[in-house]
Parts: structure tokens; C-alpha cells; sequence
């Protein structure tokens, strides 16, 4: 019967195991922190600015100073809007202007802020074989890339960037498709390690590339043109039109991002890492970009 | 070559040197996966035995299910789940979504029917009439089940590490119904997607050793519990 | 006398088809009834209904002068043992294997001794710390029938115990089992194809067809009257097979 000792020995372990999963997770609740109504606050965020590692820095802060649980979901910017449009999420700080005042005007979000920017450029080989970096504005540098057919990758996953790249060729009136332009379906790291294995152009937000440049071999060729501005949001899903929605974390949460403090850290955020800020704060500046 | 030695030496370091949040992260994928494996086990090796044995109406449709629920994609997993647990679901009452406990749930589903499906084979590759001398020997119900589970109870280890094995590697699931929440409910192969996405490769290389290391080191366990029946 | 186990117009059907149809059969106290017919006649089926594992369609099994239902028949299950072609022993030590069915039981004292006793008595008892599934043909089958002598049946039910032991060590067997049969006082019934058997062994001999009783006498007397079809057509001399239908051999 040694063989039924064992099973039980197997299903005591895991007994113990279960009751341990089941038991309170305490790891999250500071003491000494505040204790909201409902605990639980949904952040539907973009990937990347998950990827970027500021979350990580401002979270733990909000929760500190607040007392919420924090469940940052991180996924496309098509996806985080659904979210918010389906009452799925909390809060949502995202990049993508135009779509976010649609859901903004359909009513879904409220109290919609200004958090701050980092830029898109355009990366690729060092020869730059396309010549990118005689060029003046991003109309003309997506036109010589258009033309030049010397290869291209897209995120082709629906995110902020994706979204951005595709609004600019649709502004031009091109049609890019062909071997050239490549579809990666993929998030930003894994778009840029393409491109450079390639040897190919790619658009790409500062952060990423940055953070990434060491394991690659891909240049800046192309930047500081304004319509290559990467712009985050912070606004609250309209708790008025959807339930379960928690609507005192979540304005706390807007709050918190537009906060001098908050602002201050933004600013310095890769700095000592990367000896260049990732970001730059903008909260208060609406008037600036006609957003 | 040199890149994977790295990152051998970097998940060799995260281990040694009591890194919290690696810690936290291998502990909790180990009380998912583990929970789960452990109710696929209580609900499915009972399953696989009756399917085995029993004749009833509609067993064919059951046995037809549990042999197609074993190559389930954990994302279609996690999107149903996802789809009962939103907050407008059917059970999104529930507060379960984005938790630890909706990670069990998906993951339960996912092993349930490998654990389910390989105990019914194991019972179908005894002799018919192993069944009849277990009766004729003066077993009572409760008995005969008994020693078909103390028979076949190789096969339900080989399901356990089968339906540990998927499980635990399993990421679309985990993802979609648990959100991949820092401290909260991030396991390992979703952390790996993370910093892939990050293009932390070395540190997602090493995060899949320690995944590697867990998975092996629970099969090891389990097949010595096994093998060791073998020698007597 | 009161029969030991009985059966009284019983039907078994597989589909439509009658497998089993017999008006009366039993076996009475100390008799080694034979049972022996075609493949397909129905014997084993008629076992398996004897030793309550399979209950009939139609019709009632007795034990004694009790009817066998479906709540008495655990019980009575406990009253009898039965040995396959097969020695179907479980994955766990030969002794292990003995003593199971007084485990089951619930017989704790003692239990072991006597098993050990029946496995020295059909010369096995070397094996017994063993892994079954280890034992030869043979050397299983032993194990298989110390374990039914272990249970102390008052009817042992046998379906072709020495069909699949090899000719020199059944011959052996079969000795052994006659002497332990006969040194017990066991009352049992027996399938089987094999004349050898049903001369050394049997009391009386039925035999079966198409699932209904055809003839019964004595050994003798069934071998002289040749009253089944299967047995006047030049048969191999120890060996009854299935002629009638013509369907092999």
C-alpha cells in the first residue's frame, strides 16, 4: 500500500500549498496607510508605459499615499480604451489623443488631463541609406521612406504607436505595403530587435529605444518634429454610466499624476540611467498642444 | 551561446541572492499552479474513473468533451473566463477578475481535463477483467474504486505532472484574467512576456531558468514518487 | 439437500440477442460441476451470473434458499470466490495480493498466516514478498488460486483456470488443485474446453449451447452418450473445441 502513501503524502503537500495560496496576501498592504471604501483600483495603461519602469516607480507611491491596491493592466491602446468603454477599468492613462477625446465625447471618460510627453523618432541602420538625416519635417521622411522601399517595420498591433505611424502615412495619402513593409505584430522591444536585425527603419517612442539602444544597431536619424509627440493622458471611466466602478480612487488617481510631486518625479525618471529624461511633464500645459 | 550562459549566471544570482520580488513572484506562481493542479486532481481523477467505468447516458459526449478540453488553448481559456468574470459578466459580482484566485480558476480548467483524460485511459488499459476479480475478490463500491485508484495510480501521477506541466507554463490565461499586477498576481511566464516586452532579455532569460528550475524540480519529486513504487 | 447456489429461468441478453436462457441449474454441497460447451455457449456468461457479478435480465440467482438482490449481493459475493483464465492479480506484493480479499473482508488477525498457508500450499510461498506482476504465468496463477483457497469459499467458480499454463506445469497444477479440492471438501464449478480436466476434476458435467443446458450426467456418461453434437465429429482426444458451429478450429 506504499503506493497510496505516496498519493496521500502528494495530496497533503498540496493541501498545505492550497491553504496557503488561499490565505490573505498580505504583501500589498503597507501598515499605517489609509483604508478606502473599495480597495481595488483598475489602471488600464498602455503597454509601453508599463515597459518604461515609471509605474513602477509611481504606484507604489499613490498606494502608499492612499491606501488603494493598484491592478495595472497593461495592454494595447485599442484594448484600454475598450476598457474604459466597457466600464472594465478604473482609470486609464493612455497616448493616443484623437481616440481618447471620441471615447471622451461618447461620454465614457471624465475629468481627462494633461500628464506629460515623451517623442517619437525614427530609428535605423547608421548608414541611413534612405538619407533621413538631411531631411526637415516627418511628412518628408515618411515620404523618402515611402519611395526608397529600403525596409520598414510596423508594430502592426493597434497600439499608440502603431496608431501614430499608420495616422501619418494616411495624412500622406501612401499606401505603404510590399516586402519592404514589414508587419511584426509585436510589442516595441521585440519591433526594434527586427529592425535591427534587418537592417530597417522603424518608428519608435524615445523611452524604448533608449532603454534598449545598447543591444542594438539601429541610430536616431529622425526627430524633434512636434507631430511626433507622444502624448499621455490621465482620465477616470464615467462612474455615472457604468457600475462597480471606483470613482474616488480613481480621481485620487488623477490627482495624484497631475500633482507638483508626482510631476517632479516624471521629469527626472531615466535620468540616471540613461543621462536623458524618458518623459516631460505637461500637467497644466493643455493650452500648448490644442489638446 | 554567451547570452544564455548569462543568463543561467543572472537567474543562479536572482536565487542566491533572496531577490523579494523574484521571490514573491516563483512563490505565487508555485500556489497557482499548484491549487489548480490540486483541484484538477480532487475533481478530475474521480472524473476519469467513473468516464472509465461507468455506462451511462450521454458518456460519450463527456469523453468526447474531457479528450478535447486536453488541447484547450490557455488563451481561449482566459478569454472565457475573462468573459464571466468582467465586471459586466455574468459573475463579475464576484470581484474575482485581475485576482489570484481567477488565475486558479483558468488554470483548474486547463488541467482539469488532461488530469481527467489521462486517468480514464490509465483505467482503460487495465483488463475489463481486473474490474470483475477486484468485485469477485468481495470489494465493496467504496473498495473496487479504491483499488482501481491504487492500480492505476502511476497514470495519475504521470496526469498530475502532465496538468502541473501545462499549467504552469501556460501564460494567455494568466494574463488575461489575472492582468499581470506587480506584487499582486504576476507570475513567472508573465513576467517573462514582460520584460521581453521591456527587452530585459537577459532578465526574462532568467526568470525562464527559474520557471525551468520549478517545473523540473516538482517533476523530479513526482517521478521518484512514481519510480520508487516500481522497485518492490 | 438444499443446492448451494442456484439459478431459475434466467435470461441474459447482449443486444437482442439471448445469451443466456436456462430454467434451472444448481450446484449442490461438495459437487465439482463442469461446465463445457463451444465458445460462445454461454459458460462464462452463466459463471459470472453464478458469483453475482453480473446480474441477469430476467430471472433470480440463489444463494442457499435466499434470493440474491441487488442489496444482498455484496454478501454473498463474500461467500464465494472466482478464479480466471487470467490470474488478474493486482500491482502489489504476491502476499499482498492473498491476503486482499479477507482485507477486504475486514479480517485483520490472522489474515496474513493464512494466506501465507494457501501460498505454501500451492508452492508459491518463496514468491510472496515479491511484485506480482513480476510472477510467470504459472507461478501467478498458483498465486491466484491460494488467494480464492485464502477466502474460504463455499463456492469456488472457475473459468478456465489452466487454459493459458503452459502443458507440463498444468498437468502438475492440476493435481495439486484435485488433492487440495478433495483434502477441503470444496464445492466448485469449473469452465473449461480441456477433457483432461473434466475427467480428473468434475462430479458432473453440463453441457451448454447457444446459451441453454443440452446434456448432464456424469463424466462418463457424457463422453459415452457423445449427446453434444461438438464431441462425435473426431475431436482431438482431450481437447473439446467448438465444431458445432464450425467456426473454428
Amino acid at each position: 500500500m506504499r503506493g497510496i502513501r505516496s498519493l496521500t503524502i502528494l495530496l497533503t503537500v498540496f493541501v498545505i500549498v492550497t491553504l496557503a495560496a488561499c490565505g490573505p496576501t498580505t504583501e500589498t498592504s503597507e501598515e499605517g496607510s489609509p483604508e478606502p471604501e473599495i480597495k481595488d483600483l483598475i489602471l488600464s495603461t498602455t503597454t509601453s508605459t508599463q515597459d518604461s519602469g515609471l509605474l513602477d516607480e509611481l504606484i507604489p507611491i499613490f498606494e502608499e499615499q492612499t491606501g488603494y491596491l493598484v491592478k495595472t493592466i497593461a495592454v494595447g491602446t485599442g484594448k484600454a480604451l475598450e476598457m474604459a468603454s466597457l466600464g472594465e477599468a478604473d482609470v486609464l492613462l493612455v497616448h493616443a489623443p484623437e481616440a481618447e477625446k471620441e471615447v471622451e465625447a461618447a461620454g465614457d471618460v471624465i475629468n481627462r488631463k494633461l500628464v506629460m510627453h515623451n517623442d517619437f523618432i525614427l530609428v535605423g541602420p547608421a548608414n541611413d541609406p534612405v538619407g533621413l538625416q538631411e531631411l526637415e519635417t516627418a511628412s518628408e521622411a515618411f515620404e523618402a521612406l515611402f519611395e526608397n522601399e529600403s525596409g520598414f517595420v510596423t508594430r502592426g498591433d493597434d497600439s499608440g504607436t502603431d496608431k501614430m505611424e499608420k495616422g501619418i502615412w494616411a495624412d500622406l495619402g501612401l499606401k505603404p505595403n510590399g516586402d519592404w513593409y514589414i508587419d511584426a505584430g509585436s510589442g516595441m522591444a521585440d519591433t526594434l530587435k527586427i529592425a535591427s536585425e534587418k537592417g530597417a527603419y522603424t518608428l519608435t517612442d524615445r523611452g524604448t529605444y533608449l532603454a534598449l539602444r545598447d543591444t542594438l544597431d539601429l541610430e536616431i536619424l529622425f526627430e524633434g518634429d512636434p507631430i511626433l509627440l507622444n502624448i499621455y493622458h490621465v482620465m477616470q471611466v464615467n462612474p455615472e454610466k457604468f457600475e462597480h466602478i471606483n470613482a474616488e480612487g480613481a480621481a485620487a488617481f488623477v490627482d495624484f499624476m497631475v500633482a507638483a510631486e508626482t510631476q517632479e518625479i516624471i521629469g527626472e525618471f531615466g535620468v540616471d540611467k540613461f543621462g536623458l529624461p524618458l518623459f516631460f511633464p505637461d500637467a497644466g500645459k493643455e493650452d500648448q498642444y490644442d489638446l | 551561446m554567451d547570452f544564455i550562459g548569462q543568463g543561467f549566471i543572472k537567474a543562479l544570482q536572482l536565487l542566491l541572492s533572496g531577490d523579494k520580488e523574484v521571490y514573491s513572484i516563483a512563490l505565487l506562481t508555485i500556489k497557482v499552479s499548484g491549487t489548480a493542479t490540486l483541484i484538477s486532481l480532487i475533481l478530475g481523477v474521480p472524473m476519469g474513473l467513473y468516464f472509465a467505468v461507468a455506462r451511462f447516458r450521454g458518456r460519450e459526449f463527456m469523453v468526447g468533451a474531457v479528450n478535447a478540453g486536453m488541447g484547450l488553448p490557455p488563451t481561449v481559456v482566459g478569454l472565457w473566463v475573462a468573459l464571466f468574470f468582467w465586471r459586466r459578466g455574468p459573475l463579475g459580482f464576484l470581484g474575482l477578475m485581475y485576482t489570484p484566485a481567477a488565475m486558479v480558476i483558468a488554470q483548474t480548467i486547463i488541467a482539469l481535463p488532461l488530469v481527467a483524460g489521462l486517468t480514464m485511459s490509465a483505467v482503460q488499459q487495465l483488463s475489463p477483467k481486473l474490474r470483475l476479480q477486484i468485485l469477485a475478490l468481495g470489494a465493496s463500491p467504496l473498495q473496487f474504486w479504491w483499488l482501481i485508484l491504487h492500480e492505476v495510480r502511476l497514470g495519475v501521477l504521470a496526469a498530475v505532472m502532465a496538468g502541473f506541466g501545462r499549467v504552469i507554463a501556460e501564460v494567455g490565461a494568466s494574463m488575461a484574467v489575472g492582468g499581470n499586477v506587480r506584487w499582486y498576481s504576476r507570475v513567472l511566464t508573465t513576467s517573462i512576456v514582460l520584460e521581453v516586452n521591456k527587452g530585459n532579455f537577459s532578465l526574462a532569460l532568467a526568470l525562464s531558468f527559474i520557471l525551468l528550475f520549478i517545473s523540473y524540480g516538482v517533476t523530479y519529486w513526482l517521478t521518484v514518487l512514481q519510480q520508487r513504487r516500481r522497485q518492490v | 439437500m438444499t443446492p448451494l447456489l442456484a439459478v431459475k429461468d434466467i435470461v441474459v441478453r447482449r443486444g437482442r440477442r439471448f445469451c443466456l436462457k436456462i430454467d434451472e441449474f444448481c450446484v449442490r454441497p461438495q459437487e465439482v460441476v463442469a461446465l463445457i460447451g463451444p465458445n460462445g455457449a454461454g459458460k462464462s456468461t452463466l459463471l459470472t451470473t453464478l458469483a453475482c457479478l453480473t446480474p441477469p435480465d430476467s430471472g433470480t440467482v440463489f444463494f442457499g434458499s435466499e434470493k440474491v438482490t441487488k442489496k444482498n449481493a455484496l454478501t454473498v459475493r463474500r461467500k464465494l470466490a472466482v478464479v480466471f483464465q487470467e490470474p488478474l492479480l493486482l500491482d502489489n506484493t504476491v502476499l499482498e495480493n492473498t491476503v486482499l480479499g479477507l482485507r477486504l473482508r475486514g479480517q485483520k488477525q490472522g489474515a496474513e498466516d493464512k494466506a501465507r498457508i494457501w501460498l505454501k500450499r500451492f508452492g508459491v510461498d518463496h514468491l510472496a514478498g515479491q511484485n506480482a506482476l513480476t510472477l510467470s504465468g504459472g507461478e501467478a496463477q498458483r498465486a491466484s488460486l491460494a488467494r480464492a483457497f485464502a477466502l474460504e469459499p463455499k463456492v469456488l467458480l472457475l473459468d478456465e483456470p489452466f487454459a493459458s499454463i503452459d502443458v507440463i506445469s498444468r498437468t502438475a497444477l492440476i493435481d495439486e488443485f484435485k488433492s487440495v479440492l478433495e483434502s477441503t471438501g470444496t464445492t466448485a464449478v469449473l469452465v473449461t474446453h480441456d477433457f483432461y480436466e473434466v475427467q480428473a476434476l468434475a462430479s458432473r458435467t453440463v453441457v451448454l449451447d447457444q446459451g441453454t443446458i443440452q446434456a448432464e450426467g456424469t463424466p462418463a456418461e457424457i463422453a459415452v452418450h457423445k449427446t453434444w453434437g461438438g464431441l462425435s465429429k473426431g475431436v482431438s482426444a482431450t481437447t473439446i473445441t467448438n465444431r458445432v458451429d464450425g467456426s473454428r478450429l
